[in-house]
């Protein structure tokens, strides 16, 4: 009864994360040993594909030398009515889940970097031929992506057929990138939602579009649109994003109305590109936190990899909390490190022109995608440590954020505990509130003998 | 923040609205409310403000006895027979009584720990002084002391505000424990429900002796990398003059190594330890090593390899003293709840106590001051190990031989074995010379050391096991990681992606005693298993120490292999037994930091969030003590399921649920008020497992929660069906219970599920926003 009978060994989710050391390796194939190596899945018409062929070219398993390194290529054909080309870099990715899942076989990395290595234990019970690692792929491929009808599966181990195919990947690669990269979300009439957070946080929903990642940032545009075919009555769902209501903002009706409906009403609104008025929400697992430094009228950026405090002398822990649960907060705006990389990142409040911080190491990561003069004009942790390092290291940069001081009013004077509210005590009441400076003093009983005294905090005015 | 009496006069006040002569103001209490988080209903919380919650739980996992004795014998009216339908002199009946001792255990624990925590805070405040702030872990931590947070609506911030906590904690052990009184409370589930109040009681207690000594030592904080360690008997380098500490409560242990540290002797002294005390004490010093868990004691004494024995307070072998004696180690007793039957020296000069012990004139000294117990320990060790010669009471092999020649076979012995160890056998085969059956007894030996006093002949049995294993034993050296305290809040939020997606299918903590049906490996065969397959593996305890007391090809133990941080595949030791809060605490933090739920005063609202959502489960393998049960008691009212070793049974109760009863298994779907049926999830809130592989099936079943993504639950199911195939050879019958949509079929067993679905006329349900709470359903209108 189980799908694999007919493999000579186990199968199964827990082998995920087996790792195989060369001494009891029977072969490894690609790695970095090997210059050339690919694996690529490509959408064909239905009569390109003939359902469930596994090809062999070059040796097969268990002909190639003990111990050896081969160069290697997988190559899946696909094929089925609800098939696109844009479905290709998911379905090309299940093959490091569905390989690793075979007892004796480690697969690491994607694309032109894959390295595999096959254990001695697993060829000697008979995994020793890549028929039964093809038997495999195809099986979990239809069963688990139904939109996948017929596939084809061809495994290259000759030197020169992998030279030629991994040039022609290469390029098929790039094309994909390219246009990943340049797809916008004018360009598309569907978003996904993602709800698998409310698991967690049962009021937060992401929404995924071409230009903003989800918030945990491992679900993308391309991953949430495979997701909702596979299982459209799921957490990833398909959003019709409906009029175009602030272009600048990034309001859509399609997207109020999913949310209003999938939050019960607690969020009705959201601006897609923006950390103010109806933001984004925030749920508690996002990379890393845009907030806003007041004093400077820009963001600080941090991610959960950042161990120090951060600018304004806060840690990332209790930034992150200001903003999670699913809640729109002004100014405080959990994101994917991906969505830095969009032109989309924050548009309504100025794009790059309105950060002023981030970590080294985030700025390391995204800085391909920065504008040239932010990456000067934003600073990082070896720069400055405060809030007024911070505003010099601007001026003197002639930050964007500096030309906007120029029309700013000056802030409230800063808090302070006064003992003037001391005059509150003379008031015969059973309880008094009396406002000093950023506290409130509350004296309970306070006519002569006070039980107690309240110290809270004033909440601070927007 | 803490009480603080003012008192303000003034002769003369002038304002703008009135002059005032003669003003005294005096203010009772002040409350620094700076706290932005409102607070919940339940600050401070009485024994009963949190009783419907528990009879909610109680209603689904009904409490199951197993007495382990017919009568009663608490009051001069019995001893009373209470089997079958009889009722006592005082009207209870076996339930009642059943879970009333349930309820003593867990006030034991509770006072124990409770009693820890307020003499640590005690002693530190006198040190440190009140105003000594409190650290868990810097800046990776916003949401410090979750479980106080969580049940007392306060946020302390300096060793002061403790005080609030342990004296609210006192004040439940002592109203729950009155409630056991003869012709007290008489149902049984108001006992459980008490139960469970002091169980939560005990979680403050331990979180605040954790937070005190982490903040005040500087224990490692909240820190993945925390110190790898050594333990076992090879750990130390026994030639050396040789210190072993045994307890909990680390104070006069830390009195030592600082000693040492002042008097430059650190390395020409070592320092080892037995049970909590051991751990704590790495997290103070990495100099310090470990023997092992509590088990290990007789083991130890007995071998002669300590010069001198410093033992404060739980778990000490009543024993210790007169063992001790009898290889001439001398005793320092240093907590007044195990005095040992000594002189109250703590007043005494430090030489003259020296002296007494160095010329073995007494016994063993009784000091209270932790410096001074350092001052004495080291100097005296410096002195008597040369005397001593670590002369042991070890008989040589012709003496076990002729024990074996002339042992009757009565098998009083094996009777006596709580574990069924054949000691009948290993006599027989040591007349003939072979010394085998017995080492292979010594690895799988509680050290309870009851052969020795059941034998009619006296023969020291335990002693031969020590010396059939000694070859072994001597060289044995294992490396684990040091305790490092809480979870990081940071590293809370780096899971949840992984969770929601199911690469993590749940966590395990493996926390408690070392009273194991068949030694150590368990504990560690399990830990593994689980860190494998990802889960995350959370310890403490003695657990945390058996965990570490088994190596791999390579020599490796887990902590080697696996990393530290709260994550897939992550294997953590949080402490000593008072860490165990952290375990809870990242489960409160959960709620916190992915729902921004409150936490403050706001307990039955996390608990059914965490019962509900946070694939959290327990296992007390060897739980033995009175601190175990409360422990559990205070996961319980978590909605955190427990699973305790065969011996766990005599706690007398078990709270099971029925999946055979679909009506016990719905939950209200918080968005639209809907009651839906989610299946047994979490089957059960504390049961017992007879195998260390009925465990593993067990806890892999008990991971799964009603708010299970699709890929979760795949997942989890997984990994359930997988090691069901595995231990028991079969599909576990109730696969269809736990499928709610066909997305949850694990993707690699699609075809034998669906068979089973079929056959079992299994029909699709839906997944709820899940609570037992009416009050959170949040459809308006």
């Amino acid at each position: 009864m189980s799908m694999f009978e007919d493999i000579p060994v186990d199968v199964g989710v827990i082998y995920e994360g087996e790792r195989i050391r060369r001494n009891n390796m029977q072969v490894e194939l690609g790695g970095p040993k090997q210059p050339a190596k690919f694996e690529l899945v490509r959408a064909k018409k239905m009569d390109e594909v003939e359902d469930e062929k596994v090809t062999v070219i070059g040796p097969d398993l268990k002909d190639l030398p003990e111990g050896g390194n081969v160069p290697f290529g997988i190559y899946i054909e696909v094929a089925g009515k609800d098939i696109e080309e844009d479905l290709e870099g998911v379905t090309e990715r299940r093959i490091h889940e569905y390989l690793n899942f075979i007892e004796g076989i480690m697969h690491l990395n994607q694309r032109y970097d894959i390295w595999i290595r096959v254990s001695k234990k697993s060829f000697q019970k008979g995994l020793n031929s890549f028929t039964y690692l093809g038997k495999v792929l195809a099986r979990l491929y239809k069963s688990e992506l139904p939109f996948i009808e017929k596939i084809q599966i061809t495994f290259i181990t000759d030197p020169a057929k992998v030279k030629e195919m991994y040039d022609q990947a290469a390029e098929i690669y790039e094309a994909r990138d390219a246009k990943a990269r340049g797809m916008k979300d004018e360009e598309v009439d569907t978003f996904y939602g993602c709800t698998l957070c409310q698991s967690f946080a049962p009021t937060h929903m992401c929404v995924i579009t071409p230009q903003r990642y989800s918030n945990c940032g491992s679900i993308s545009w391309f991953d949430g649109r495979a997701s909702a075919q596979v299982d459209p009555k799921g957490p990833v769902f398909a959003i019709n994003k409906g009029d175009l209501l602030d272009a600048e903002k990034g309001e859509f009706s399609g997207i109020n109305e999913t949310i209003k409906q999938k939050t019960l009403g607690s969020v009705d609104r959201v601006w897609m590109y923006t950390g103010f008025g109806y933001p984004h929400t925030s749920c508690g697992c996002f990379e890393a936190m845009a907030f806003y430094i007041p004093e400077v009228e820009g963001y600080g950026i941090v991610d959960r990899g950042f161990n120090g405090v951060t600018v304004n002398g806060l840690p990332f822990s209790t930034l992150a909390d200001s903003g999670a649960g699913g809640r729109q907060v002004d100014g405080f705006h959990g994101i994917a490190i991906e969505y830095m990389r969009s032109p989309k990142f924050l548009q309504a409040d100025g794009g790059w022109d309105r950060v002023v911080w981030m970590p080294q190491s985030v700025k390391d990561r995204v800085k391909e995608f920065m504008p040239k003069e932010a990456i000067a004009n934003v600073a990082t942790e070896n720069d400055v440590k405060t809030v007024d390092e911070l505003t010099t290291f601007l001026k003197e940069k002639s930050h964007p954020v500096v030309q906007r001081w120029k029309e700013a009013t000056v802030e409230a004077a800063p808090a302070t505990e006064g003992e003037e509210a001391l005059d509150g005590i003379a008031f015969p009441v059973s309880t008094a509130t009396v406002a000093a400076g950023g506290f409130k003093i509350i004296f309970i009983n306070a006519k002569i003998h006070a039980e107690k005294v309240i110290i809270k905090r004033d909440k601070p005015k927007r | 923040m803490a009480k603080k009496g003012l008192v303000v006069k003034v002769k003369e006040l002038k304002t703008n609205i009135a002059v005032v002569k003669g003003l005294e103001v005096s203010i009772g209490k002040i409350v620094d409310d700076t706290w932005e988080e409102p607070e919940g209903p339940t600050p401070f919380p009485s024994m009963t403000d949190l009783r419907d919650w528990d009879f909610k739980l109680l209603q689904r996992y009904k409490p199951f006895y197993l007495p382990f004795c017919d009568v009663c014998c608490l009051c001069t009216f019995g001893k009373c027979d209470l089997s079958g339908d009889k009722r006592g002199a005082c009207g209870l009946n076996m339930a009642a009584q059943s879970s009333r001792i349930v309820l003593l255990a867990c006030c034991i624990g509770a006072a124990t720990h409770t009693a820890h925590a307020r003499h640590l805070i005690h002693h530190l405040i006198e040190k440190h002084g009140r105003n000594f702030p409190l650290d868990q872990g810097g800046l990776n931590i916003d949401i410090e002391a979750p479980v106080t947070r969580l049940v007392c609506g306060i946020r302390p911030k300096t060793l002061k505000d403790l005080e609030d906590a342990v004296e609210w904690a006192e004040e439940q052990v002592t109203h729950c424990l009155s409630a056991t009184h003869t012709g007290q409370e008489g149902s049984n589930l108001d006992f459980e429900s008490k139960a469970f109040h002091v169980g939560m009681a005990d979680q403050v207690g331990m979180e605040i002796a954790d937070l005190a000594q982490i903040s005040v030592y500087n224990f490692p904080k909240a820190d993945p990398e925390a110190p790898l360690v050594e333990l076992g008997f090879g750990a130390a380098d026994v030639k050396k003059p040789t210190i072993l500490v045994i307890g909990h409560n680390v104070p006069s242990s830390v009195g030592i190594i600082d000693y040492l540290t002042k008097k430059k002797l650190l390395g020409k002294v070592e320092v080892v330890g037995i049970c909590c005390t051991a751990i704590d004490l790495t997290r103070y010093s990495t100099a310090a090593k470990i023997v092992g868990p509590i088990s290990w004691q007789l083991k130890y004494i007995r071998s002669g390899l300590a010069d001198l024995i410093v033992v404060d307070e739980q778990c000490i072998r009543a024993d210790a003293l007169e063992e001790a004696q009898k290889v001439k180690t001398p005793v320092i007793a240093s907590s007044p709840k195990n005095c040992l039957g000594l002189e109250n020296s703590t007043d005494k000069p430090a030489n003259e106590l020296i002296s007494k012990l160095v010329e073995g004139k007494v016994p063993g000294v009784l000091i209270f001051d932790p410096e001074k117990v350092g001052e004495v320990a080291v100097e005296s060790v410096m002195a008597v190990a040369p005397k001593r010669n670590k002369f042991s009471i070890i008989p040589e092999i012709d003496e076990i031989i002729a024990a074996g020649k002339a042992c009757s076979g009565c098998n009083e012995c094996i009777r006596a074995c709580p574990n069924n160890q054949p000691i009948p056998e290993a006599m027989k085969a040591a007349a003939e010379g072979n010394l085998k059956p017995f080492a292979e007894i010594f690895d799988n030996c509680v050290g309870c050391a009851r052969c020795d006093s059941a034998c009619p002949k006296d023969f020291p049995l335990h002693s031969f096991m020590i010396k059939a294993g000694e070859d072994k034993s001597l060289s044995e050296k294992f490396m684990m990681r040091s305790g490092r305290g809480a979870i990081q809040d940071i590293e809370i939020r780096n899971v949840g992606g992984p969770i929601v997606l199911g690469e993590i299918p749940g966590i395990v903590a493996l926390v408690g005693c070392a009273n194991y049906p068949d030694g150590n490996e368990a504990v560690a065969e399990i830990a593994e298993e689980f860190a494998k397959r990802r889960y995350i593996v959370v310890l403490s305890g003695c657990a945390a120490m058996s965990a570490a007391m088994v190596k791999d090809e390579e020599g490796k133990t887990i902590y080697e292999k696996y990393p530290g941080g709260f994550e897939a595949g992550g294997v953590l030791n949080v402490g000593s037994c008072v860490a165990n809060p952290h375990i809870a605490g990242a489960a409160i933090k959960v709620a916190s930091i992915f729902a921004k739920r409150n936490i403050r005063a706001n307990y039955e609202e996390i608990a059914d969030y965490i019962h509900n959502r946070v694939g959290a489960v327990g296992l007390a393998w060897g739980a033995m003590s009175q601190k175990a049960a409360s422990i559990a008691a205070g996961f319980w009212r978590l909605g955190v399921p427990v699973i305790v070793g065969p011996h766990g049974s005599k706690y007398r109760r078990m709270l099971l649920g029925r999946k055979d009863k679909k009506e016990d298994w719905y939950v209200y779907d918080a968005r639209t008020g809907d009651k839906v049926y989610t299946g047994p999830t979490p089957e059960h809130l504390f049961t017992t497992a007879e195998t260390k592989e009925e465990a593993i099936v067990m806890i892999a079943k008990l991971c799964m929660r009603p708010n299970d993504t699709t890929k979760g639950r795949s997942m989890k199911l997984t990994h359930y069906i997988d090691l069901h195939k595995r231990y028991y050879g079969v599909m576990p019958d109730d696969v269809h219970l736990y499928v709610r949509n066909k997305m949850d079929i694990p993707i690699t067993m699609k075809p034998e599920v669906l068979k089973i679905l079929e056959e079992k006329n299994w029909k699709e349900t839906r997944i709820p926003d899940p609570t037992l709470l009416k009050r959170m359903i949040r459809k308006r209108g």
